[in-house]
């Protein structure tokens, strides 16, 4: 099969903040540095060299940049400087934009400002549907619940819903789209039935404990990013399924309240820590930060903080700053949603655990094939 | 010069190359009040030169000669040369102020490279060459000559100048001179050994009338100037007189003090009252004072070594002194130090005790060294002394079945040196002959990044080393790690595209080259400028490449920059023979670093005047 080349595969990826690529004199270091690099999943190096070389097809059917958790050891051993580790953060985020069939991705990555102006006019219009809807339906500012209330849980809730599931369906898509590429991309061996079925479990497993993570040598950042990921979900069960629960007040609920404030806790602590590694910039893996992981964390933390002023409001029997506080709390809700779940930073959520499920897939249908390969040869030998 | 002419003066790029930033904006200044100079300008080098633009300007300003100054000017020339014939005037007429190589190469101009870029440039208005210009005149040179360092290098350019007649004072910080040298056992491609080429040259020197040797020395203190440089020397006590002392080895049977050897590198003890090795020159018994228990007590204490002596050699109470002398010319031979390991945690050195550096196992594989020059793993051993269990090498040890060789530690790594040290991959390969020499059986893996055999037979000698079943694997490996006792090398095996995690017993490190101790303090003595690596800077990169900005001062060997034994040679003989040409001669060139901006004006000028 012929291999086809994109000499500007490097170039593109530089807007994917890949800086370095070409400083690679391939001595290897990283790829044995890595304590999550092993056969035949080998990384990061050779992504380095699929960079160089333009193999885009290559990059784009490969597993290994979503093998790497980022630990940064590889980019501090590198003796070139060549930034092995914020390279694959690169690919992941040109990845997440291949993925992604409509484009808006790829858009958002390469100009920020226009992802910005998105974000704006997703929370405008997101302000003014709930407005109109209030004034319509003859919702009051100052009540909060209630038949007059001025965001009607049961509309927020069919408008969550309708959000929810519309990016579910098109991650759903993008995810299709990265098993079609990886699977089924460079003409490897095909996986069988049984040994998709065998690994599923992988799935859940990974995405709930993140274990890989901890096979890193320094495993503090795992804690930091498994709470922030399991007080996100916490947050999103609660509120897409308990909706009515979460909004009763101003007394507290504690069967329903105890979940939210220890995921409202994990958010805020997360998203902090995150934000001040990236300020501060002592790690390795926070020596370079892409506009779009200010952007994310910069969302992530307003929507933990307007959803806990509201909170606040609600229970201090101030309905009206309440409702405001709410409001806001839905115009950042809406863009965040919309922009990373299935076009941002978001998506690794799910692209992560896949692509370890995939990977463990992929290699059952090698050492399988491997097997049938050697037995011809053997008797040809004999 | 002819009169009326119209010069334009443009100075490209940014100014902060290498040799640190040039203010452009200043020599601007200065370029425009020179004769004939009509328009300066400072072109950004993001700035794309456009001919259209430019002959714009030459037209406008009537320019007809074109200076163009710079890093590297002559990327920018042919712009101007289309601009200069598209402004009707002769394309010819375009000449060159290279920054790069009259400024910043000679980095030894730490202060003083503005005003020698902006010499550059009045050079090219004067249309002089900058060399020319820049020459210093000469002075009346005394005839003795200092080389400092008596390594290879050091012993070469002493012998050269020796045998010719004049007088050397050989300084030597160390108790025995040959340097890195003598403690290697074999030497790449031809695996001569070491000692048997070197020792002659070293006896040479010890017994050569016209070679005052000091020991134990270093040089305070440098005053003077070209032609007459006043060097301060310290000579520390040997407490043993040469003259008298028969290396008979009385004293050291008798004293009670062991140390770690230097010259073993610590894998072999010696006394307190010792000989660097069985060889030295001079062939005589030193006394380490910070070791010794007499030295140490005030004389209260010991003292068995004084008593012993038949010939009656050992004066404990010597005390140190300073030389003074006079020399005309003086050759810096200082080499180098190998580079730490213990720095690159994840290589084990010092953790694990069969993890050794080159010169380590260039000392155990000698035949002079701890095991005879059997190649063994350590063994743990009681010290009877301290009570403590210590890894030591025993002659009749185990032998490694496998031993790695890591390539380029702490060399072509940013996070080190950025430097190639030039000599570790031949090294290393000569080292995993010796392995397979001594231990047929065992197996021995090289892991490198880029094999550089550039040396005439060299690529012969790797062809050889690969025909002897040692696996050369492309790849940095990444760490040695240990478990239940086992080392492991892991890397990555870039050709084959493996992990590979290899089981050895003994890892040897090929440990970069660094500037030895005390270079910067002996740069700044005797006035000459070092790269931004450390090592001491020549007059220029290719045209001469033993001088320095100082007149009378030379550089030979690794001091100036990594490389192998031969070129080490063939540089401090030509380093010899430039002492030698002011010698006969009987005037030496003046330092360069000292002949300032008007000095070259005043010069370049004169010159076009004939």
């Amino acid at each position: 099969m012929a291999v086809r080349a994109n000499p500007r595969l490097i170039d593109d990826l530089q807007r994917y903040g890949a800086e370095d690529v070409s400083k690679c004199y391939h001595c290897g270091n990283c790829t044995a540095a890595c304590q999550l690099s092993g056969q035949p999943f080998l990384f990061p190096r050779r992504s380095m060299r699929a960079l160089q070389m333009g193999l885009e097809q290559r990059l784009r059917s490969s597993l290994d940049p979503w093998l790497c958790y980022y630990c940064g050891d590889c980019s501090e051993q590198c003796p070139r400087g060549a930034d092995p580790g914020e390279t694959m953060m690169s690919i992941r985020r040109w990845l997440t934009a291949q993925y992604d069939f409509t484009g808006i991705s790829r858009l958002f990555y390469r100009s920020p400002v226009t992802q910005v102006v998105a974000m704006l006019a997703i929370a405008a219009l997101t302000g003014v549907g709930f407005v109109v809807h209030a004034a319509l339906q003859g919702g009051h500012l100052s009540i909060y619940d209630g038949p007059q209330a001025f965001l009607p849980e049961g509309a927020v809730h069919v408008f969550d819903w309708a959000m929810g599931g519309g990016l579910f369906a098109l991650l759903l898509v993008n995810c299709a789209r990265m098993w079609w590429f990886t699977m089924r991309g460079e003409g490897g061996p095909r996986a069988s039935v049984t040994a998709y079925l065998r690994n599923l479990v992988l799935l859940p497993v990974h995405f709930f404990t993140q274990q890989r993570y901890r096979q890193c040598k320094n495993t503090g950042p795992w804690g930091v990013h498994l709470a922030l990921m399991l007080s996100y979900v916490t947050m999103l069960v609660l509120i897409v399924f308990f909706l009515p629960e979460m909004q009763h007040g101003p007394d507290v609920r504690w069967g329903v309240h105890v979940f939210g404030y220890l995921a409202a806790i994990g958010l805020l602590a997360g998203t902090i820590l995150a934000l001040r590694g990236r300020l501060t910039r002592q790690a390795a893996h926070h020596q370079h930060s892409h506009a779009s992981d200010w952007i994310f964390l910069g969302m992530l933390l307003a929507l933990a903080v307007t959803g806990i002023v509201q909170h606040v409001l609600h229970r201090a029997g101030l309905p009206m700053a309440a409702n405001v506080a709410y409001l806001v709390h839905l115009m950042v809700v809406a863009p965040f949603e919309i922009t990373q779940v299935p076009f941002g930073k978001w998506s690794h959520m799910a692209y992560r655990p896949l692509a370890i499920y995939l990977a463990a897939v992929q290699a059952a249908a090698q050492a399988a094939t491997a097997q049938v390969v050697e037995q011809p040869a053997t008797s040809v030998r004999a | 010069m002819s009169a009326g002419r119209r010069i334009g003066v443009y100075l490209c790029g940014r100014g902060d190359w290498a040799g640190g930033p040039l203010d452009l904006k200043a020599i601007a200044d200065y370029a425009i009040q020179l004769p004939g100079v009509r328009a300066v300008r400072v072109v950004p080098a993001a700035q794309a030169l456009d001919p259209e633009t430019l002959a714009g300007q030459i037209r406008g300003e009537r320019l007809d000669e074109i200076i163009v100054g710079g890093d590297s000017p002559g990327f920018f020339k042919a712009a101007f040369a289309r601009a200069l014939a598209q402004a009707g005037g002769d394309p010819e007429l375009i000449r060159l102020a290279s920054f790069r190589e009259h400024c910043t190469a000679d980095g030894a101009l730490d202060g003083h490279a503005l005003d020698r870029a902006k010499a550059v440039v009045a050079c090219a208005v004067h249309g002089v060459p900058f060399g020319l210009a820049a020459e210093p005149g000469t002075a009346k040179v005394s005839a003795d000559t200092l080389v400092i360092g008596a390594g290879v290098a050091g012993i070469q350019a002493s012998l050269e100048i020796a045998d010719a007649g004049h007088k050397v004072h050989l300084v030597e910080r160390r108790g025995t001179i040959g340097g890195h040298m003598a403690m290697f056992d074999k030497t790449f491609p031809t695996l001569d050994c070491a000692a048997c080429i070197l020792t002659p040259k070293m006896v040479a020197v010890g017994k050569h009338p016209n070679i005052d040797l000091m020991i134990l020395s270093e040089v305070q203190e440098v005053s003077g100037g070209p032609g007459a440089y006043r060097v301060k020397v310290l000579r520390h006590a040997t407490r043993v007189d040469a003259s008298a002392c028969v290396a008979c080895n009385d004293c050291a049977q008798f004293c009670p003090v062991t140390v770690a050897s230097e010259w073993d590198q610590g894998i072999a003890t010696r006394k307190a009252i010792y000989i660097p090795f069985p060889q030295a020159v001079p062939n005589a018994y030193l006394v380490d004072p910070a070791a010794c228990t007499w030295v140490q007590s005030g004389g209260k204490k010991c003292g068995a070594c004084a008593k012993k002596c038949s010939k009656e050699a050992v004066h404990l109470d010597a005390k140190d002194e300073v030389v003074e002398l006079t020399v005309g010319n003086i050759v810096v031979t200082t080499g180098y130090k190998p580079f730490d390991p213990q720095r690159i945690g994840r290589y084990g050195y010092r953790t694990y005790p069969n993890v050794l550096t080159a010169l380590e196992f260039e000392r155990l594989t000698n035949a002079s060294g701890p095991t005879g020059g059997t190649i063994v793993l350590k063994t743990k051993k009681l010290n009877k002394r301290t009570k403590t269990e210590e890894w030591v090498f025993e002659p009749d040890g185990p032998k490694p079945r496998s031993v790695a060789i890591i390539h380029c530690v702490g060399s072509r790594d940013r996070n080190h040196n950025r430097y190639c040290s030039r000599v570790c991959c031949m090294y290393s390969l000569k080292f995993a002959h010796l392995v397979k020499e001594k231990l047929p059986g065992a197996e021995c893996h090289e892991y490198y990044i880029d094999m550089r055999a550039y040396g005439k037979g060299y690529e012969e000698f790797l062809e050889r080393i690969k025909e002897e079943g040692i696996h050369v694997v492309r790849g940095r490996s990444a760490e040695v790690v240990s478990r239940n006792g086992q080392l492991y090398v892991r890397g990555e095996d870039v050709l084959a595209g493996k992990l590979v995690e290899n089981p050895v017993d003994m890892v040897l490190l090929a440990v970069g080259l660094q500037p030895s101790e005390g270079t910067d303090a002996l740069a700044k003595m005797l006035g000459i400028g070092r790269v931004e690596d450390g090592w001491f800077n020549e007059a220029n990169y290719n045209t001469d490449p033993s001088s320095t900005e100082r007149g009378g001062i030379f550089v030979a060997g690794v001091c100036q920059g990594p490389k192998d034994i031969p070129d080490t040679v063939a540089q401090a003989s030509a380093a010899a023979g430039r002492v030698l040409r002011g010698i006969v001669s009987g005037r030496t060139p003046g330092s360069r670093a000292e002949f300032g901006l008007a000095d070259i004006e005043r010069q370049a000028v004169a010159l076009t005047h004939p």
